[in-house]
Formats: C-alpha cells, structure tokens, sequence
C-alpha cells in the first residue's frame, strides 16, 4: 500500500511539474526526449471470487510496470536506455512467473548508439529487428504483455540506389529479466526489382533472411537426444503491389530439428505465409493463408516451459482481436501449442458508402471471416489425430454516421472453437459457440460534452453459458472521460474447469474509472472485479487470473 | 524504485521546452515501398496520429479528423498522416481498413516494428503530434475524446 501510494504521489508530483514542459529538452545542439509509462495495480480483498476459488489475492497486493525511457540525439547520431522496472510483477504476467533473477523486485536496463543516413546505418546496444513478416526473426516490444526480447548486440544495414538493401545482426537476446547466453545472429537481403528496372506503375521486391542460433548450454537438453548447438532457419519473399492489388508471399524453414516442446514430435519446421489485398475505391478486401508446423523458435530450448517471452520468431494468433469487451471473452488461443501446427486463414472486406462532399454522413461496413484446422499427425506414443476444425469466426459490423451528433454500430459475432484444444491434443472434439451481439451509441452533445453507450449479449453454450454486458463513457473533450461498465455472467458458471466449487454464481465483472489527459501526459484511474481468461495483444494472448483492484496507469513524453 | 522514480521527477521537472524534430526513421507507405519519415517534411503543417486495428478510439478520432477535413482544409493548409502501428499481423488488414474507411485524403504509414512509434516516445494510442512545416514536433496529445479534435485544429491554425 505504501508502494501505491508513494507512487500516486510521485506521479501527481510529476505531472505537476512537468506541466511548464511543452515538448522537448536542448542539450547543446542535440536534443533529449523521453517517455515514463507506469501501470500499477493494488490488488483488493475478494470474499466472493476467494470463496468460489477463482482468485487468491496476490502477495504482496501491489504490482507495478514502470518503463522510463530517455534518447538524445544529435544529426544522424542517437543514443538512449530504458529502464523498465516489474516493482514486482503484475499478477499474471509471465515477467513476474517466469523472472530469472531471485528477487520479489527486478528490472532490467537497456541501451544503445547509433548513427543512421538514409542509405546506411549501425547501431550498437538493444536492437528491436523483424525480418520480413517476422516468421525466421522478430526482436519487439510489447509492454501490454510485459514482453520484450530485444538483441544486446550489433545491426548494421546498407542500401545502394534503393535497389538493394542488405541488414546483418547479431546480439544475445532478453529473456524477462536477463540476457540469455545463447547468440542469434542473421542476414537479410531484398531488391526492389521495380526500382532496378524502372517500372514506375507497381512494385516489385524479391527478399530473403537466413537466421541463427546458437544453443550454448546444452547439459539438460542431451538427456532429450537434443545434441546440436546450432539452429539455421532460411525464409524467402516476394512482394507485389500493382494496380490496386497486393500480394507477400513468405515460405520459411529450419533446416535442422529443434525440439520446442517434449511433447510434441519435433520435424524440422516450416511455414507458408500469403497474403492477397486489393481495393477499389472505397471497396478494399484482404485475404491471408497461413500454414506452419513446428515453426515456434525459442531463445532457449530448455526442457520445461518457460513461458511467452521465450520466443525468437513471430506466429501470432491471425484471428480478429475485438473492441468489445463479450466478443473478446474466449479468444482464440492457437492449436499449435497442442499439436505444434495449424493451417487456416482470415478474410477481410470493408465498404464505405458515402458522399465524398457530405462529410458527416456515411456508413461504414466490415465482414471478417476466420478458420483454423489442424491436420491429421500423430502423438509421440503414435495415435494417430485426425485434422479438425479448431477456430471459426464470422462476424461482421455496420457503422453509420448520421449527423454530427450521432454515430451506431452494430457488430454480430459467431464464434465456435473446440474446447479440448485448449487443454490437450485430444482425439475428440469438444465444440463451443457463442453467439455475440453488440450495440455501440455515441452522441455528441455540443463540441465538448459527448456520451457513449454499449450494449452486449453473448449467447452460448459453453461451461459459462450466456453472459450481459453494458459500459456508459461521458466525456468532456479534450481532458477528461469517466467510465462505468458491468459484464454479468446472467446464466452462471458450472465449474468443470475449475472445480473449486458446484455453487451456480451469477458473478458481476464491474468497472469504474476515469482518465486525464493534459497534452503529452494522461492519467487513468479505475476500480474493478476482472475475469480470469486470455487477454491478448498483437496476437499473442497471455492468461489473465482474476482479481479485484484499483488499477492507476500513467504515461508521460517530452 | 524510489530512486528511480525520483531520478525520473528531477528530470522532467527540470526541463525547458524547445521544438523536437521530427526524427528520420524508415517506414512503410500504403504501396509497401519503404520511405524516410523526414520526407514527409515538405513545408505544409501536418497532423501525425498513431493509430492500430484494435485501438477504439485511434479510429474514432481518425474519422472524426476525416469528417472534418474539408472544412479546416478551407481555413488552413496542412495534411493527415496516419500512422498504422499494427504488425505483422494486421497489417494487411490496417492497409484495408484505411482504404474501406474512406481516409483517401490521409497519408497512410506502415510502421510494422514500431520503429517510428519508439522513435516518437509513444507509449499508448492514440497519441497525435501537430508537426510544422519545417519538422518540429509543436503539440502532442495522447488519448481520445469525441470533440477533442477541435484542439487539434486550434493548434494547426495558430501556425500560419
């Protein structure tokens, strides 16, 4: 409690006294910019989730993810670090369960130099790197799940006339809070071939990325039969967009086994990644294919799980991740940690009607369409599985501007998964669908004062059943907005996956909060009961625990 | 924490406020060839507004700029430039959405990495930058309000 507190104050202090600073700091001729993101919970007592199981309060009930960032540059040259401190971890995150370094607080400081012209570049410290779609190699951060798996070493890269461009890395990566030992190292190559031919009315790329690792510690992994150190991986690329039609292609391979999880047979990976666009005016459509298998890179291969942050390359969960609070109740999670391969793909299809000089009236429309199978394999004990459906999602949703003062939307989802997957590599199915239906109100008042209304109803037959949901926004433009929302699990939860109790709850998921925002500094403060379930970003979903707290974020730039 | 906490506080409240230019970092345009953000830079005042497919109110405030462009296109000169942080991932659907939403008179960037999104100390979206002709970073604001781009406008119009 001390800890929030000293943080409120430190934070009310801070946006007191930064309001005089309107943008950046001189430092000689270069300049110094920064940014300070903190997001804390104080974890509240919960009679009612402790007694049904669901939830145990956190000890210590306090969490914090603080992320301070500083850069100075000067012309072509720049440098900065970041300090990022888990003071500790937020309950369910993997940085506070999997942290490597044997203390309740931990954190972790990065760096670097560099000095870039628009045809070459190097830069020394934490490099953040994807090549192509991400498939061979992707060094990113996200702090809404705590990940972060930037290279602490080298990137150099050099393009002649445009025709070419030429990137080599290489550096130890993050793993939570330390730096693994095991170096990744790689190339990657693309010519623009419109540009060496000069054709003028599309563009044309040819790319190609070779990615290493080296797996340094092999003393726990020999007892698996896993004796290289080496792990090579080659991806290629095309990438066309003419006419209003798009096409990236990417096929990529290990070229040797990697054994990611003990469970599942290891083949040497592979996978097809396209993707088709094309628009028409105000008609615009996109299609992608995905198939992978055993195409999950870790930083270290250990024999035990070691969480999300482990992961080198980018397989993201290719699904619609929603606005809605009911239509993103039971994400997708892939089937791939289950069986280590799926195939699938995703539709997309927008349309906007309206009149170019009539600005404030329109209708906007969408259908997404989703499905993930996997394919017939066996186990290790060698049953054999047959290819089922995994993931299907259609939805769609209708938004019209009516006048300046009113705006709908209207959004139906169905979804349907297969429960089992979620589990285990089961040779029977278990389908689940939900039906979800969603209306969204804004009105404007006057320039200023504006009021938002959700409605949601979410129909299914899964161990939940059928929850309610409504959230009321009143803003006052441009610095504050207050919120209140409920989720009600209307027809109570049989406990078969959590089997604490039989009691049939009808349990409220509420919330409460308001935020600030002054310029380039903004302050949330809000109060609630939050399901246990799979919160997702960018793809990639972590599990969320439930629990009960007053939630104080806070984010600041210079 | 204490002590970085405090670090962190003697430093933003001793700073003075000059204009950031605007930093040169490569990024995508909707045709997928790869550009340097300083070419964006070419004299005319421009609005910069990181945006994602999964981020509400970054679209809310995107058609709200985009239902009142013309009208503030008649009181002062200046462009959109929306910046997609979207990855990989959808990224494709980013480059649908901005043609399917009507924004044909925005700049559409593709920032798969978030090099730029780094670059521009962006820590949540929507964030939005009012950038004079000359690249210096003049306003920002983070967060989405209905009605909060009237600020925007307000700002862009004191720079004539």
């Amino acid at each position: 409690m001390k800890r929030f507190l000293l943080s409120i104050c430190v934070a009310v202090a801070a946006l007191l006294g930064i309001q005089s600073a309107s943008a950046q700091v001189q430092v000689g001729k270069g300049q110094l910019s920064g940014s300070l993101e903190s997001n804390n919970i104080f974890y509240t007592a919960d009679d009612k989730l402790e007694t049904l199981g669901l939830a145990e309060r956190p000890d210590p009930a306090f969490g914090s993810h603080d992320f301070l960032k500083l850069d100075y540059s000067l012309g072509r040259f720049s440098a900065g670090i970041q300090i990022d401190g888990y003071l500790p971890g937020l309950h369910g995150y993997d940085i506070k369960t999997y942290q490597q370094r044997d203390s309740k607080l931990t954190g972790f400081f990065t760096k670097y130099v560099q000095w870039e012209d628009s045809n070459y570049g190097v830069r020394v410290g934490d490099i953040f790197e994807q090549f192509g779609n991400g498939l061979v190699l992707r060094t990113y951060e996200d702090r809404a799940l705590a990940f972060n798996n930037s290279l602490a070493g080298a990137r150099a890269f050099y393009n002649f006339n445009n025709y070419v461009t030429v990137k080599v890395v290489a550096g130890l990566p993050r793993l939570y809070d330390v730096r693994s030992k095991n170096l990744v190292y790689g190339g990657d190559i693309s010519l623009s071939l419109s540009d060496i031919t000069g054709w003028q009315n599309g563009m044309l790329s040819l790319e190609g990325s070779y990615v290493g690792r080296y797996q340094k510690d092999l003393t726990t992994m020999a007892l698996f039969g896993f004796t290289e150190n080496y792990l090579n991986m080659v991806s290629g690329r095309v990438n066309l967009d003419v006419a209003g039609f798009s096409l990236r292609g990417e096929y990529a391979r290990k070229l040797n086994d990697d054994i990611y999880n003990i469970n599942i047979n290891a083949e040497q990976g592979e996978v097809v990644y396209v993707d088709l666009g094309y628009n028409y005016k105000r008609f615009s459509a996109s299609a992608t294919f995905r198939y992978f298998d055993g195409m999950q890179t870790s930083i270290e291969v250990r024999d035990q799980a070691i969480g999300g942050g482990n992961v080198l390359n980018y397989l993201p969960l290719l699904t619609r991740q929603y606005t809605y609070m009911l239509a993103n109740l039971n994400p997708y999670r892939g089937c791939s940690a289950q069986t280590g391969h799926e195939i699938g793909g995703q539709v997309d299809l927008y349309y906007s009607l309206r009149n170019p000089k009539v600005r404030n009236k329109y209708w906007n429309f969408h259908i997404n369409a989703s499905l993930f199978n996997t394919m017939d394999h066996f186990t290790p004990w060698g049953d054999k599985i047959e290819g089922r459906n995994a993931w299907l999602d259609i939805n769609a949703d209708v938004e019209r501007q009516w006048n300046k003062k009113l705006k709908t939307t209207v959004l139906y989802s169905h979804q349907r998964w297969d429960e089992s997957l979620n589990h285990f590599d089961s040779i029977d199915a278990e389908y689940c669908t939900s039906d979800i239906f969603v209306a969204d109100v804004t009105y404007k008042f006057n320039k200023k004062h504006s009021l938002r209304v959700e409605a949601q109803y979410l129909m299914s037959n899964d161990y939940e059943g059928d929850w309610v949901a409504a959230l009321v926004e009143y803003n006052i433009a441009p610095m504050f907005s207050v919120y209140v929302s409920d989720m009600w699990n209307c027809e109570g939860t049989e406990y078969n996956y959590y089997p604490a109790t039989d009691q049939n709850e009808l349990l409220h998921y509420y919330q409460v909060g308001a935020s600030f925002t002054y310029g380039r500094y903004r302050a949330q403060l809000s109060y609630g009961r939050n399901r246990a379930g799979y919160v997702c970003s960018g793809g990639v979903c972590r599990f969320q625990p439930a629990y009960t707290g007053v939630n104080l974020s806070l984010t600041a730039s210079f | 924490m204490k002590k970085m906490l405090f670090m962190m506080l003697a430093l933003f409240v001793g700073v003075s406020a000059s204009a950031q230019s605007m930093p040169d970092v490569k990024i995508e345009n909707q045709e997928g060839k790869v550009i340097n953000t300083t070419e964006l830079v070419d004299g005319t005042p421009m609005i910069i507004s990181f945006w994602s497919t999964t981020c509400k109110p970054c679209i809310m405030e995107l058609n709200a700029i985009n239902d009142s462009l013309y009208e503030w296109l008649e009181e002062v000169e200046m462009k959109v430039v929306a910046i997609s942080v979207d990855d990989a991932r959808t990224v494709s659907r980013a480059r649908a959405m901005a043609k399917g939403q009507g924004w044909d008179d925005f700049v559409c960037l593709y920032d798969k990495n978030q090099d730029f999104k780094r670059a521009m100390n962006v820590s949540l979206t929507p964030h939005t930058f009012i950038v004079d002709g000359k690249g210096n970073v003049v306003y920002s604001h983070s967060g989405y309000t209905p009605g909060s781009e009237q600020e925007l406008f307000e700002k862009i119009s004191k720079l004539k």
